[in-house]
Parts: structure tokens; sequence; C-alpha cells
């Protein structure tokens, strides 16, 4: 009995602690949710998230299926290699919704497969970049004006001097072709925008008066920085992870337009990139327009949730 | 000029100097760290090892790396790049030659995307949350994530391939007899008509993504003076809504716009890797990724440090066009 009211009582205070941060959420939601962007937004991406996660569930096909011989191994005769791609088909001799591409494969399956890909490499870049930029812009505007604030933005300085697509192509020419590498490649050269504005945000939350009275009450600089000004700098740094992620997508499309993506996984760069090697562009509409619109749907997805919570996160008058 | 003292441009340019010779020592050493090298690519199974060695030695690549390192760094300080092991020639002819091209398609993409997008900025920041700011504002953010070269197949397909009405590659036509008809000469109009021709598509294919990048600098930047009190002042005195807006408002909101345009700079230098291939279009782009992939050190060294070069004097340039902008703004005054 008087453990249960005891819990009870832990329970109140607990809801009592939190009560403020879950308001602050649900009003910020709120917000978020009067931008039907924002909503379109969040449906593409779930949408997009179960394609991830259960492919099966979604694609016609299971990937190793191949036009006229389905799931058999085997090999298909002269006239049927003829036939590929093959336009949308239903019913006999096999069932291809969005057609196939030339060497059989549905693309509807491939399309669906190649989700995964899209949120992993738009996730991790965006996170990535996050995890890089948002603490040194954060040191770099607390230490406004300090040879450690100059150090990094020197940093940047050279960063920005190289060229993003070509020493993206540097890069995995050392290292190689693969999704990680990629990855890496897009995270190094995308959190140079992280850094300078969360640098400048910093800068003018620092002069707050909330800021110089921790400073009275003799907080460390480490307090101020985790407790006072990152609060205030999270919710922006979500938003620039949205546009970074979408960044990062169609960063990957473009090296693998340029010959330059992990063949061994499913993307739809990469299905971009076999149209063109496979001299189909112009040929086979089916195969070429649906991988990019859902480029442009997932890259599109991350932005509109960027630029919702932007505006959840930084609320301007209406008018 | 007048705003900005002499010491502070001095350390400024200083200061771009030195981040200048750290770029390229980075380069140095991304560009050494790739696997292979450009001899590879000459030796045919014939070759016995002393002519490997002696084609190492020719290119200088058997010299120490810190060796090879000096050199680099003087001979780029003096404007000498070398030759290319793969093209054959002086690394500054390809360069002289193909960089003004690069120009042409990206001026025009400059232009056409800076002149574009801080208007339409202008139009949606001063409608901010009327249903045709969000309409217009979903739709643009629709095109912006597009990858250019997919967008470009679709223009190519309807307006080369299945209208005839565009060329889709080279920056010229090959061999205008044939196109134009018998008898057809080169004259400063032909020439101008042709070339807008073979720049339409990749002008308009880059602009249809492209805009939307200073459009979404503009757009809370002219919300944003719109609340200030001049405006306010300007609505007041009765002027109508049009000067205040554009004479107002959007000049003051310029001024990020500015900034993303240099940085912009940079990334429409980018997309030249991407819309050049697309087009065929002869510029550096095209030559930069031929030269990495085929790990041409001498190319892929000079046509990164030109951009490098460019981009530094451009982030230069923006602070002293700040200063015209904002009257407001003072580099290193009286600090």
């Amino acid at each position: 009995m008087s453990t249960q009211s005891e819990n009870a009582s832990q329970v109140d205070s607990l809801k009592e602690r939190w009560r403020p941060r879950i308001e602050r959420v649900r009003r910020g939601w709120d917000r978020y949710t009067e931008h039907s962007m924002g909503i379109v937004g969040l449906i593409i991406l779930f949408i997009f998230s179960l394609w991830a996660l259960f492919p099966s569930w979604f694609a016609p096909h299971s990937l190793n299926w191949v036009a006229f011989l389905g799931e058999e191994p085997g090999r298909l005769t002269g006239e049927q290699v003829q036939q590929l791609p093959y336009p949308p088909a239903f019913g006999d001799p096999f069932f291809a919704p969005l057609g196939t591409n030339s060497s059989g494969e549905g693309i509807l399956t491939l399309l669906v497969y190649s989700a995964r890909d899209a949120m992993y490499i738009g996730l991790a870049a965006g996170i990535l970049s996050s995890l890089v930029g948002v603490p040194l812009g954060l040191i770099s505007g607390f230490y406004g004006d300090t040879w450690i604030d100059e150090t990094i933005q020197r940093i940047v300085d050279v960063m920005y001097g190289l060229p993003f697509l070509p020493f993206l192509i540097v890069l995995v020419a050392i290292r190689g072709i693969s999704t990680t590498n990629i990855i890496i490649g897009i995270a190094v050269t995308s959190w140079l925008n992280n850094c300078i504005l969360i640098r400048g945000e910093t800068l003018s939350l620092k002069e707050r008066a909330y800021v110089d009275s921790a400073k009275v009450a003799g907080a460390s600089d480490t307090r101020i920085v985790f407790r006072h000004i990152m609060p205030n700098v999270v919710p922006l740094a979500f938003v620039y992870l949205a546009q970074d992620a979408a960044a990062a997508i169609l960063a990957q499309a473009s090296l693998a337009y340029l010959g330059l993506a992990d063949f061994t996984a499913n993307s739809w760069g990469l299905m971009l990139q076999n149209i063109q090697s496979e001299g189909y562009v112009f040929e086979a509409s089916w195969w070429l327009i649906p991988p990019g619109i859902c480029i442009m749907l997932i890259a599109a997805a991350f932005y509109f949730i960027g630029f919702s919570m932007e505006d959840v996160t930084n609320p301007q008058e209406d008018g | 000029m007048t705003r900005i003292s002499a010491r502070y441009l001095a350390k400024r340019v200083v200061v771009s100097y030195l981040t200048l010779l750290v770029i390229m020592s980075l380069l140095f050493v991304l560009i050494r760290s790739m696997p292979g090298s450009f001899i590879q690519s000459m030796i045919t199974p014939d070759l016995d090892p002393a002519d490997i060695q002696r084609l190492r030695e020719t290119w200088g690549l058997n010299e120490p790396l810190w060796q090879q390192y000096v050199d680099f760094m003087t001979n780029y300080q003096t404007g000498n790049f070398g030759r290319s092991p793969t093209e054959k020639e002086p690394v500054w002819d390809i360069i002289a030659r193909r960089f003004p091209r690069t120009l042409v398609l990206f001026g025009a993409i400059f232009i056409s995307g800076y002149i574009i997008g801080p208007i339409m900025g202008m139009y949606l920041g001063w409608w901010r949350g009327t249903t045709r700011d969000k309409a217009i504002f979903s739709g643009s953010l629709l095109a912006y994530s597009m990858p250019v070269f997919w967008i470009s197949w679709l223009f190519i397909w309807a307006f080369n391939y299945k209208l005839g009405w565009l060329p889709s590659s080279f920056m010229f036509t090959k061999f205008p007899t044939e196109v134009y008809g018998p008898g057809f000469e080169w004259t400063a109009v032909t020439l101008i008509t042709d070339l807008l021709k073979h720049l339409a598509l990749p002008l308009i294919s880059t602009v249809f993504v492209g805009w939307v990048g200073s459009m979404l600098i503009m757009r809370p930047s002219m919300n944003n003076v719109t609340s200030e009190d001049y405006v306010f002042l300007a609505q007041a005195k009765g002027l109508s809504e049009r000067t205040v807006m554009m004479k107002h408002a959007a000049r003051n909101a310029l001024i990020p716009v500015a900034t993303q345009a240099i940085v912009g700079l940079a990334f429409l230098l980018d997309g030249s890797v991407i819309i050049e291939n697309v087009f065929s279009w002869p510029g550096l782009g095209d030559v930069i990724v031929g030269a990495v992939l085929s790990r041409d050190y001498p190319i892929t060294q000079a046509a990164f440090f030109m951009l490098a070069v460019l981009i530094i004097v451009m982030r230069l340039v923006t602070d002293i066009v700040y200063t015209y902008l904002d009257p407001r703004i003072k580099f290193g005054g009286d600090s």
C-alpha cells in the first residue's frame, strides 16, 4: 500500500518534471500540423520507411525474380532478351506493373527494395554531418572572437575552397566505392553549413540575459553550452539535419550518374546509372521516370519536413 | 572601398593566401593518396620494367614525395602547372581552352538563377502564409529535389528527341553544313545564334532546379524586413506597395542572398561536373572527372587549384560588396 502511493508520487513528480517539456513538444506539434507541407513530407517518409523496412510486403516479386523466368534460375532465350526492357505488363507472360529493365528485373521491385538505401544514406549522412557541425558551431560561436573560433572558421574556409563534387569523387576514389564511404564523403563535406549557421545562432544566443545570469551564478562554460545554449539550438539542428539528408540523397544520385555508385547495393541512383550505361534513356520511359520521381519525393519529403520545422522553431508573425 | 580599412583588407588577403596554401597541401595529400597512378594507363604488356622506370622518371614520380610536394607548391605559385600525361599537352593550355567554356555556361546559369530566385523569393516573402505562397513554395521544393541529370534527360527527351527543336550536346554545331544546308558560313550572327541554341537546354535544365537555392534565402530574409520600421514608414508615407517592396524591403533583404551567391558559385561549379557531362559541354567539369578517374595528377591539381582560387577570391569580394549593400556594415573600422 505504502509502496504503491510512493510509486504514485514518484510518477507524479516525474510527470511534474516532464510536463513543461511534453507541453512544449505538443505545442510544437500543433504548430507543425498547421503546415500541410510538413504533413505531406511525413506521410511520404512514412511510406518510404515501410518500403525500407518491409520491402517484401510491397514489391510484387522478390529480388531474384527475372522476367519470363520468374524465380527459377535459368537462361533467357535470345528472343526473350531482345524484348527487354519490357514495358509495363499485367498477366501473361509475367506480371510487371512498371515494366522491366534490360536484365529482366521488375522496376517496381527494384524501386521498393531501393528505398532502404535512400533512407540509410539520407539519415546517416544527415546525422553524421550534424554530429560534426553542431558541436563545432556551438564551440565556435560560444568562443566567438578567440583563437578557438578563428581556428574552426579557418578550417571551414579551407573546406569551402574544395569544390564539393570533385572532392567527393577523389574521396570515393581513395576509399573505394561503397555506400558507407559515400556517406562519409558526403558528411565530410556537408557539416560546413551546419557549423556556420549554428555558430551564428550561438553568437546571438550567448548575449541573452539568461546566459549572463547563469555566468554570474557561477556555471561553468560546459554547463552553459550544454544546459542553456544547446537546447535552443537543437531544434534548428534538426532542421539542418533534414536538409542535409535531402542533399545527401541528391549527392548520391549525382555520384551514381558518374558511375560512382555501389553496384552491389540497390539504389535509385544506380537504376538511373544503369539506364544511361545501357543506353535506354529515351526508349524506356517506364524505367527512366520512376526512380527519378522516388529520389525527388524522398528528397522533397526531407525538405518539406525541414522547412515546416523551421517555422515551428522560429515562429514568425503571420501576415 | 571607403568603408574597409586598408589594414583589414591586407589581413584578409594574407589569410586568404594562407588558406590557399593549406588547400593546396590538402589537395596534394588527397590526390597522391588515390590508389594507382596515370603510369598504369600508359603501360602496355610489351613494355619492359626499364621502360616503366624511365616513364616514372620522366614524369617525376621517382622523386621523393617531399620533393614532389615542394615542386608542386613552388611551381603553382609561378603559374607553372606542368604537362598532362594523358592529354599530352601543357595543363595551362587545357585549362585556358576549357575554362572560358565553363564560364559561358555557368555565367548564364548563375545570372538567370540569381535573377529568378531572388525575385520569386521577394514575392513569396511578401506574401508569406498565403495559399499562393504555400503552393509555389512547395512546388519549388519539389523542383529543387530533382536530380539535375534526370530532369536534363527529360528536357532532352522532349525538346531534342521528340520535338527536335534544340541540340542536346556540344557548344557549337560540329558540321554546320549538314545541319544548316550546304554553303553555310560562320558569321558573328550565326555563331551567336548557334551558341544560344546549344546553351538553351543545359541552361533551362539547370536553372529549373537551381533558382530555388537563392529563393530559399531571399524568402525568409524578405519576410524579416517586412516588419522593420523603415518599411512601415515607407508604407505610411503612402508609397505604392510595389515601391515599398522593391525599393525599400528587397534591397536590404538581398544581403544574405549575396553571401549565398558566393557559396552558390562553388556549388554551381560542382554542378558543372554533372551538367557538362550530360550535355557533352566541353568545359572544365568534364575534364576534372576524366582526370580524377585516370589519375592525371597535373590536371586534377590544376583544376582544383583554379576553383579554389576562384572561391577564395569571391569570398573576399563578398565582404566588399556587403559594405555597399548595407552601410551599417563596417570591417575593421573602429573595432
